[in-house]
C-alpha cells in the first residue's frame, strides 16, 4: 500500500518542487496539496494521509495551530513542520505541538525524504541543531529542552489563537467571522478575551504579540543590498 | 503532416533555495525542447555559470546571499554577449521591477504565480520579447 502525504505550503513553487522530491520514491504518493493551515485540516478529514508536510508560516492557520488541531483529531497523524528558522522557540513549540519531524526550507531538498522515511519508521527526524537542544536540555534538567523565555500561549485557547492570528493578519472582525463560521459577536467577545488576557490595548499590539509568538511570520523580502537572506525572495 | 522545428533553449536556473529550483524544473519539464543546463545559488555562481555554459535563459531570483540577482543581471550584461535575463521574485514591486529592468532584464515575474507566467514568460524572452507580470495584474508581452 502507498504512503499517502498531504503538503501544505502557501507557495506553489515550493509545493511543486517538494511534490517533485517525494514523488521520486516509489511507493510515495502526494495525495493532496493545501496553500494554508484551513485547507490542510480539511483534505487531511476527506483524505486521510499517512503523513503530513506542513510550513510553519502560512496564512488563515500557521502551521503549528495547524499540527495542534490535526493531532487533537486524530493523534496517531504524523506531522514533519517545514521551517525557515531553528530558532529554540520555534523548535519549542513546533515539538510542543506535537510534530515529529522538524526540516529547515532551506535544506528540505536534502532532508525531506529521510524525514518521511524516519516516521514511517516510527521514528523522528530533526535538524542536527534540534538534536544538539533536545540533548542539551535532557543533559541540564533532564527535561525535554530549557525554557529561558517561556512563550506566552498557553493563556489562549486554540480558537482565541486562530482568531488572534486572523485579526493579526489584517482583517475585520466580520471577514474573521464568516471564515471561522461564527457571529461578529462571538468574534468580538473572542477579541476583547485575548485582548484582556494579554492587556494589549490596541491591533498593534496584538501584531506584535502574533509575530513574538511565531502566529504569523514576517516574510517580507529583504533589501537587495543585503547579504541576508528573505525566506523565499 | 506539419513540420515543427522548435529552437532548443538552453536555461541556467539561479535561486538560493534548491526546493525552489526544484519546483521551477518541474515547471519547465514539459517543454522538451527547452533545457535546464545548470543551477547556481546565488549571483557570484550565476556570473561564473553563465560564462561556462553559455545559456540562452537566465531565470534569476532578486534577493539571494554573496550577490543579489540585479547586481548579477548587470555584471552578466556588462562581461558578455547580451543574455535573456528573466526574473522570478517574490518582490511583487513596480519599482523592482523597474530596476531589475533597467538592469538588464527582460522579463520579471512574481513567484506566487510562477504556475500560471513562467512557461509564458519564458517563452517570451527566448523570443527575444518582454514579459512582465506583478501579482495583480494581468502578464505584458
Amino acid at each position: 500500500m502507498k504512503l499517502r502525504i498531504l503538503l501544505a505550503d502557501d507557495h506553489e513553487i515550493v509545493r511543486r518542487g517538494l511534490c517533485a522530491l517525494l514523488q521520486k520514491r516509489e511507493g510515495w504518493e502526494v495525495c493532496g496539496e493545501a496553500s494554508d493551515g484551513r485547507e490542510a485540516i480539511e483534505m487531511a478529514k476527506q483524505l486521510k494521509p499517512d503523513v503530513v508536510i506542513l510550513d510553519i508560516g502560512m496564512p488563515y492557520l500557521n502551521g503549528l495551530d495547524t499540527t495542534r488541531q490535526l493531532l487533537q483529531h486524530d493523534p496517531q497523524l504524523k506531522i514533519i513542520v517545514l521551517t525557515i528558522t531553528d530558532a529554540d522557540q520555534v523548535i519549542r513549540e513546533a515539538l510542543d505541538a506535537g510534530a515529529r519531524g522538524f526540516v529547515l526550507k532551506s535544506d528540505a531538498a536534502r532532508d525531506l525524504v529521510s524525514a518521511v522515511e524516519a516516521l514511517q519508521s516510527k521514528r523522528m527526524f530533526f535538524t542536527p541543531r534540534v538534536n544538539d537542544l533536545v540533548l542539551r536540555g535532557f543533559l541540564d534538567k533532564g527535561h525535554a529542552i530549557s525554557r529561558n523565555e517561556p512563550p506566552d500561549l498557553p493563556t489562549l485557547t486554540s480558537r482565541e489563537r486562530e482568531v488572534t492570528q486572523l485579526l493579526a493578519e489584517g482583517k475585520s472582525s466580520k471577514e474573521v467571522a464568516t471564515l471561522l463560521n461564527l457571529s461578529t459577536k462571538t468574534v468580538e467577545t473572542h477579541r476583547s478575551n485575548i485582548m484582556r488576557k494579554l492587556s494589549l490595548h490596541s491591533i498593534r499590539d496584538l501584531v506584535v504579540y502574533a509575530i513574538k509568538n511565531n502566529i504569523i511570520q514576517i516574510q517580507t523580502p529583504s533589501p537587495i543590498t543585503s547579504s541576508t537572506q528573505s525566506p523565499l525572495a | 503532416m506539419e513540420l515543427v522545428t522548435a529552437m532548443l533553449v538552453r536555461i541556467l536556473l539561479v535561486d538560493d533555495h534548491p526546493v525552489v529550483r526544484q519546483g521551477l524544473k518541474t515547471l519547465l519539464e514539459g517543454r522538451p525542447e527547452w533545457e535546464v543546463v545548470g543551477e547556481a545559488s546565488d549571483g557570484v555562481e550565476a556570473v561564473e555559470k553563465v560564462n561556462a555554459l553559455q545559456p540562452d535563459v537566465v531565470v534569476l531570483d532578486v534577493t539571494m546571499p554573496r550577490m543579489s540577482g540585479i547586481e548579477a543581471c548587470r555584471l552578466i550584461q556588462q562581461k558578455g554577449p547580451p543574455r535573456e535575463i528573466l526574473f522570478v521574485t517574490q518582490h511583487d514591486s513596480p519599482q523592482m521591477m523597474r530596476e531589475a529592468l533597467a538592469a538588464g532584464a527582460r522579463g520579471y515575474v512574481v513567484k506566487s504565480n510562477l504556475a500560471r507566467d513562467l512557461v509564458e514568460a519564458v517563452e517570451a524572452v527566448s523570443q527575444h520579447r518582454e514579459f512582465t507580470a506583478l501579482a495583480r495584474n494581468s502578464p505584458q508581452s
